[in-house]
């Protein structure tokens, strides 16, 4: 009943023995103590739990841990460089986008799906790609600022720092 | 913890089928956005659940001269996104952007949301204005189901024990086909549908073909419907035979009235929409 599986997470090999029925998002938040990535509803509605897997926007809590074997995860604990904030943190911070901060790491991990995918998105893009985020403080503008200023910054530094 | 059951990637389709027909309480995973809910939800206690998504021939999304195929491991984002299926059958887009989340997306698949069998469905209705055909490996055999004799009853199709569904099969759209997908939800964001409608129309066979789901037990194909006469005489035609082939009930998301009465507007508007560039009409 229990798997040995190893990811990479954040660039880092891990390795963990799990049961089948362990979900990605308890992973994360117990055993490899990355509490970063938040537990809201745990059936897929609020995207608190949202990750990358191999690159693409997930819900952890509706991943089994096991089906992430051989994958790689990246989960807000990965978005600093060096204790560095990337562009996109420092845009939410500036922008004032966030408030009690639950949705914040769920927010920024669709959010930096979206500058991967579509590094100059139309605002219409952006409230698409974050309307599996919810968020019950800021009203979402200061949010889908916040994406936008960063996609502007990213834009004017040619990378993303 | 969702559970005590153990997991299997299978390798193979003769796996997955070998392996669902021996062991008992055995389950396929696709998505799992359908299933690992069911069972965090008490719902369903498998004992053993089989991943299909490392199969290599189920990730296949091929729209080829005669015959689209759209295997089980697609999740609905990349079948979205797919320029061909975007531009010549935009409703069947549509349907799969309609579904949960970007995040659910990534991971939820087609032939998922089919053998899930909720009356609610998206992709149902517009699959079935298409004449789409489920390809399903069994332990012994191959077979091939027309979607019209899929759905059963809620949550329930004619799979039987050891059957796994390999893909989708949608003949070619003919040139000119026109389809729409109409969904009403309780919010603008994500929702399971009040009432879901979808309809394609054939401009040089003009036949016109409606489905209706979310208002019956299982998702419901219309009689076809010849484009002949006014607009508005046909739109009354489809809500009329929507009108027999239904049975609204209510529920968490609306009234059996309100479902009766916004399905004939839908209905009006899709059937508006399909034949506005109709010529001589
Ligand atoms: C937050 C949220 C929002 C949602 N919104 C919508 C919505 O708007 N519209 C909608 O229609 N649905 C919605 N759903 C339901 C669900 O996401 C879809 O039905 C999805 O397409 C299911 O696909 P899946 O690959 O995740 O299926 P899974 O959960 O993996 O499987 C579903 C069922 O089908 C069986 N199965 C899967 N693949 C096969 C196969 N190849 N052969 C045989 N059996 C198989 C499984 O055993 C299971 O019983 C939502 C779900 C959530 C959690
Ligand atoms: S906790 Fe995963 S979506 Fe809410
Ligand atoms: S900042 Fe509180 S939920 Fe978004």
């Amino acid at each position: 009943m229990t798997h040995e599986i190893v990811l990479t997470v954040n660039g880092q090999t891990e390795r963990a023995t799990v049961p089948a029925s362990m979900t990605l998002l308890e992973l994360l938040r117990e055993p490899l103590h990355l509490t970063g990535t938040k537990e809201g509803c745990g059936i897929g509605e609020c995207g608190a739990c949202t990750v990358l897997l191999d690159g693409a926007a997930v819900t952890a809590c509706l991943v089994l841990a096991v089906e992430a074997d051989g994958c790689d995860v990246q989960t807000i604990e990965g978005e600093a460089n060096d204790g560095q904030l990337s562009t996109l943190q420092q845009a939410f911070i500036d922008a004032g986008a966030a408030q009690c901060g639950f949705c914040t790491p769920g927010m920024i991990l669709s959010a930096r799906a979206l500058l991967d995918r579509s590094p100059n998105p139309t605002d219409e893009e952006i409230v698409e790609a974050i309307a599996g985020n919810l968020c019950r403080c800021t009203g979402y503008e200061a949010i889908i600022a916040a994406v936008r200023r960063a996609a502007d910054r990213i834009g004017g530094e040619g990378s993303d720092g | 913890m969702l559970g005590a059951f153990d997991y299997v990637r299978a390798r193979s389709v003769e796996e997955a089928c070998r392996l669902l027909a021996e062991r008992d309480d055995a389950v396929i995973l696709a998505g799992g956005t359908d299933l690992l809910v069911e069972v965090r939800n008490g719902l369903r206690e498998p004992k053993l659940v089989i991943d299909v998504k490392a199969i290599d021939e189920l990730a296949r999304l091929d729209p080829s001269d005669e015959e689209w195929m759209i295997g089980a491991a697609v999740p609905l984002n990349r079948l979205a996104e797919h320029r061909a299926i975007r531009e010549s059958v935009p409703a069947l887009a549509d349907a799969a952007l309609s579904i949960g989340t970007y995040q659910l997306r990534n991971r939820a698949t087609l032939v998922g949301n089919l053998c899930n069998a909720s009356p609610a469905a998206d992709a149902a209705p517009v699959l079935l204005t298409l004449d789409a055909k489920l390809s399903v490996a069994g332990p012994k055999d191959f077979r091939t189901i027309p979607i019209a004799e899929f759905f059963t009853g809620v949550k329930r199709t004619c799979l039987t024990d050891g059957e796994v569904v390999t893909d989708i099969r949608i003949p070619a759209p003919p040139q000119g086909l026109k389809t729409v997908f109409f969904k009403q939800q309780r919010i603008r964001g994500h929702d399971l549908a009040v009432v879901n409608v979808a309809g394609s129309y054939d401009p040089t066979a003009k036949t016109l073909k409606v489905a209706v789901g979310s208002c019956a037990p299982t998702p419901v194909l219309l009689e076809p419907t010849e484009a002949t006469g006014s607009t508005a005489a046909i739109a009354e035609r489809v809500v009329e035979l929507a009108e027999g082939a239904t049975s609204p009930i209510s529920d968490v998301r609306a009234s059996a009235e309100y479902r009766r009465a916004v399905l004939p507007v839908l209905l009006r508007r899709l059937v508006d929409r399909l034949l506005s560039e109709r010529s001589g009409a």
